[in-house]
């Protein structure tokens, strides 16, 4: 499996500054998530499987923006990528709590 | 010779129109007007299509997902539970109605009628054993003495 660095994956696309909707933040999360697996050379029916779930739909619930990673699986979800986990936890809670994202870490992500 | 024309089921691509009206219908009560959801269509890598159904604005999530994966459907939540799986659409559409979730609008006219219920009731009926009792108090003595 195809690692890539850290550092660089998490510092693109970060959400534009102009307050989008959640809708817009979970589809910019899920393209974020595709480009991720795809770095990762694996299929959504790879990570389905390596998740441990029957179908495949589900990965690309998330990766189409309708659903966020839940969060029990969402270290598992990191590792199967080759992700640190909590820097993928961190990088998600930016695009499906951003308010939260910015008490949190605001001062720090400028 | 005749030939009965059999309508071929579709394995993949995006949805029939007969598989997205049957959809609709079967979310029917969940996106009627009022309950400010709505639904949308996409499609896997593989290009199996999925229907999902948004909850209201502002988090328009998924709720509800049906995807058709080699003819076969499949239910599953926006947490990705699986729910149900079946090749009858129909039935997939009777699980789908029945797992929608409850909106709170609901939860408040379902509470909203039993306060009224309740209130009714004890309006018509509490006078009526108030004076049930009255007439049992002031009888059971006399009826003691006939004994």
């Amino acid at each position: 499996m195809k690692r890539v660095k850290q550092q660089d994956v998490f510092a693109e696309r970060r959400p534009v500054k102009a307050a989008p909707d959640a809708k817009q933040l979970r589809k910019m999360a899920g393209d974020w998530l595709k480009q991720r697996r795809a770095d990762a050379e694996m299929s959504q029916a790879d990570l389905a499987a390596r998740l441990g779930l029957k179908y495949y739909t589900f990965i690309s619930q998330v990766e189409n923006g309708f659903s966020r990673v839940p969060i029990e699986i969402m270290g598992a979800w990191a590792s199967e990528l080759g992700l640190e986990q909590a820097a993928f936890a961190r990088h998600l809670l930016m695009y499906y709590e951003p308010e939260l994202y910015r008490l949190l870490f605001g001062a720090e992500s400028k | 010779m005749s030939v009965v024309a059999f309508e071929r089921k579709q394995d993949s691509g995006e949805w029939s129109d007969k598989e997205l009206r049957a959809l609709v219908a079967a979310f029917g009560a969940a996106l009627a007007p009022g309950t400010g959801r709505e639904w949308e269509t996409g499609m896997t890598e593989r290009g199996d299509a999925q229907f999902y159904l948004l909850s209201p604005l502002p988090d328009q999530a998924c709720e509800l997902c049906v995807s058709r994966i080699g003819g076969r459907y499949v239910l599953e939540d926006g947490l990705g539970r699986l729910l149900f799986e079946h090749r009858n659409l129909e039935l997939v559409g009777l699980h789908a109605k029945a797992a929608v979730p409850s909106t709170s609008w609901l939860m408040v006219r379902a509470i909203t009628l039993w306060c009224a219920i309740r209130n009714t009731m004890h309006e018509r009926f509490e006078p009526l054993l108030v004076e049930g009792e009255e007439l049992f108090v002031q009888f059971v003595p006399q009826l003691a003495a006939f004994a």
